[in-house]
């Protein structure tokens, strides 16, 4: 069937997010839920439905059950098409040989022949570890008056941090005349956003040229960059301003969160101009009960409260009982927090149960120490002594 | 397990609610934050596994289309079966005499093509102003199993039970009906409500169109009171909550219901089977500010609360500014309550705003209602 796509999406979707602990040993880090009713992955896939892109691959390794079925047959994002639309790349075997994905780079590679079938003349590269909303096409118009065979998105971090990212130099142009991942003594503070845009013929040739080099991590980052710098290839940073919030870590994760309330919230999840696509569960409308007390937070569908909320996150299905408390929390889906039940500064992944009386994480404890309970868990009241 | 298809009416006594139904029909009225009428018959059916379904529509149904679409959101878009409309035929021959359905059975008439072609053993029929959860594979094998001709579903109506129209009501001796007759208040010798849930097989609504069409009947009530002597019909008790919206002040009167009464909401959204579906829309979740005091309340997605709201019903989107307060009141998605508003007893239909400082107050037997996108 014919169905050449001008710019196709391959996001890398395996990854494990091991500083996100608990929170990532049963699902990927892509399939994390945030902002009550979405899950990471939902940033990058409505990124792209909302710039006119309706070819993605997503690219899993790591624990994709869960994964596998939140995106499903992309329906969920208007991925679902006759001609294109959402596919699930996991490591498959070939004929000569099989292999898990070995880096960025590598999981491209395995998935060339994807790529080739729809025969674009532009690749997009995403992954799903970042909360931010972005307009690709803006991108992808800079990269075709640039004429660069590779754009980098980058983004202006505080010059302390940079250090910890890939740091994109540039010349007054905007065009790229050094890349370097993770310097200790950045020249800048333009960061690579783990964005590209590659011409199909150039990406295409670099990783083959990177299989064939026994001495490559196969990584974006550390080696197709740097080897398109090598030979002196065109690349281009394109600088995006927003919102944009790496959540790989705890700390990271529970910030993004709270960047969603207060008075003027840092990132305004219901601007209707650019939706944040999810996959909807059939709940019920949200209850609040004769004595709740709930402000400066946000809740979602299926969430019955009859105790007290305070700058919190609430995802569907969540139970606050009588007399418990939530406050400076993130409360997945489907926790119940039981009468005198209080949870302080902490991420509660879904179906955990607060029980009578006990006590999660320490009140004002700040971004350092977010208390963390696992999927499932019970926590009970501690015996006084 | 048997198969059944199903037929919904979406609006066949329009004239009862005249303010909600001023340009949308029944089963389109937006019910309980985030559903219409329509959402609990196309649940209560896709939970039974009924898939083949027909929604019979009449006129006003612009908005239902809309809601519904191709029935993606119920997993009603199938390949084969899923939901599909019935309305008025009017070929361009005839298009001066063409009529609107005033009659069930004239709506039946006019699918008899389609009925004939029914591979399901089972129909039922259903119409949308009952508002329930019902488990319709239970009624199902229970009419099988009784040998049924017809199986009518009932409620026990509360003493003081008053309709602004006369409606189906039943007397039956260990769940065979011994008569129906038609009445708008509570009587002893009929002491049940019909839920306008009716179960039979394929086979016998052919037949009964045959008749209606050979003998020139128009009413299926009057069908069902002339045989209800002669044939079987079984009365299915259903004693879980139900909604039964036949006039504005009904409408009122059941929204309130399921904010101040645990037992309804949780008949209606506690099956965790049976989940009421509706259409998706993508909207962020609520945001409660600072100065938000809210009790008693259901609440849809992507309404932002800084004010008052007690014993209320909110839609989609509604806005309540700083010391605004709304109290027992229903309103639409899209409401914007201006800062130092009060509401009191109101129901107010989409996208109305209400401007600072204006207060606005019903009874609750007399809810005032606001007309969509008024602005005072």
């Amino acid at each position: 069937m014919y169905c050449k796509k001008e710019c196709i999406a391959m996001l890398l979707a395996g990854g494990q997010g091991s500083r996100l602990y608990d929170l990532t040993k049963h699902i990927a880090k892509p399939a994390v839920s945030f902002g009550g009713k979405y899950k990471i992955i939902d940033f990058p896939l409505s990124n792209c439905i909302n710039s006119g892109i309706d070819t993605v691959g997503v690219l899993t390794q790591y624990q994709p059950l869960e994964l596998n079925e939140y995106v499903c047959n992309g329906a969920p994002w208007d991925l679902d098409r006759m001609r294109g639309g959402l596919s699930v790349l996991p490591p498959y075997q070939g004929n000569k040989h099989s292999d898990w994905y070995k880096g960025t780079a590598n999981a491209i590679y395995q998935n060339i022949n994807f790529i080739k079938h729809y025969n674009p003349e532009y690749v997009l590269i995403l992954s799903g570890d970042h909360i931010y909303r972005m307009d690709y096409k803006k991108m992808l118009e800079q990269h075709k008056a640039t004429g660069a065979v590779c754009t980098v998105a980058t983004i202006t971090v505080p010059m302390d941090e940079a250090s910890r990212f890939g740091i994109c130099n540039t010349n007054a142009d905007g065009s790229i005349y050094e890349f370097e991942e993770k310097p200790k003594q950045p020249k800048n503070n333009q960061a690579s956003m783990g964005i590209y845009i590659f011409n199909t013929k150039t990406l295409i040739e670099y990783l083959e040229n990177d299989e064939a080099d026994e001495n490559s991590s196969n990584d974006f980052g550390k080696n197709i960059i740097p080897n398109l710098l090598g030979n002196g290839e065109k690349l281009f940073a394109y600088k995006f301003s927003g919102y944009w919030k790496d959540v790989g870590t705890i700390s990271s994760l529970w910030e993004a969160n709270m960047d969603l309330i207060g008075e003027t919230p840092v990132l305004n999840i219901a601007d209707k101009d650019f939706r944040i696509y999810s996959k909807n569960t059939a709940r019920p409308p949200q209850y609040l009960g004769p004595n709740s007390k709930i402000v400066n937070s946000l809740v979602s569908e299926g969430s019955r409260i009859y105790g007290t909320v305070i700058n919190s996150i609430l995802s569907g299905g969540v139970v606050i009982e009588e007399g418990a408390i939530v406050r400076d929390s993130v409360i997945m889906d489907d926790v119940v927090v039981k009468k005198g039940g209080a949870v302080y500064s902490a991420i509660v992944d879904s179906d955990a149960v607060i029980k009578e009386g006990a006590v999660v994480g320490t009140e004002g404890a700040g971004k350092e120490n977010i208390a963390v309970v696992a999927s499932s868990t019970v926590v009970k009241a501690q015996k006084k002594a | 397990m048997a198969s059944a298809a199903g037929i919904i009416f979406s609006s066949l006594n329009n004239n009862t609610l005249s303010r909600l139904t001023g340009d949308r029909t029944v089963a389109a009225i937006p019910f309980a934050c985030r559903y219409r009428l329509a959402d609990f018959c196309l649940s209560n059916m896709i939970n039974a596994d009924i898939s083949n379904i027909s929604m019979v529509v009449n006129y006003n149904y612009r908005s239902l289309l809309e809601h519904i679409g191709s029935g993606k959101d119920w997993d009603l878009a199938r390949r084969a079966s899923g939901v599909n409309f019935v309305s008025p035929f009017q070929s361009a021959a005839n298009a001066t005499e063409a009529k609107m359905f005033s009659t069930h059975l004239e709506a039946l008439k006019s699918m008899s093509a389609y009925i004939t072609e029914m591979k399901e053993n089972y129909v039922v029929l259903m119409d949308s102003d009952n508002v329930l959860n019902i488990d319709l594979q239970k009624v199902i094998s229970d009419h099988e199993k009784s040998g049924a001709s017809v199986t009518i579903v009932t409620r026990k109506p509360e003493r003081d039970y008053s309709a602004k129209h006369p409606r189906m009501m039943i007397s039956s001796v260990a769940d065979k009906i011994t008569d129906i007759a038609m009445s708008s208040v509570y009587n002893e010798r009929h002491p049940n409500l019909a839920l306008g849930i009716f179960v039979m097989s394929t086979l016998f609504l052919r037949r009964l169109i045959e008749e209606a069409v050979a003998y020139n009947l128009n009413s299926f009530t009057a069908y069902l009171l002339k045989n209800c002597k002669t044939q079987h019909y079984k009365a299915y008790r259903y004693d879980g909550y139900v909604a039964t919206v036949s006039s504005f002040l009904d409408y009122y009167r059941c929204s309130m219901e399921i904010v101040k009464n645990p037992s309804a909401r949780e008949t209606l959204f506690g099956r965790k089977e049976a989940p009421i579906f509706t259409r998706v829309h993508n909207s962020a979740p609520t945001m409660y500010k600072d100065g938000a005091k809210v009790e008693s309340s259901m609440l849809a997605d992507e309404c932002i609360i800084e004010g008052t709201v007690i014993n209320s019903v909110l839609f989609r989107g509604v806005k309540v500014e700083k010391g605004a307060v709304v109290k027992d009141s229903v309103l639409f998605r899209g409401t914007h309550v201006s800062r130092g508003a009060t509401l009191n007893c109101i129901v107010a239909d989409k996208d109305v705003y209400v401007s600072e400082n204006v207060n606005l107050s019903g009874n609750e037997n007399m809810p005032f209602y606001i007309q969509k996108k008024r602005k005072i």
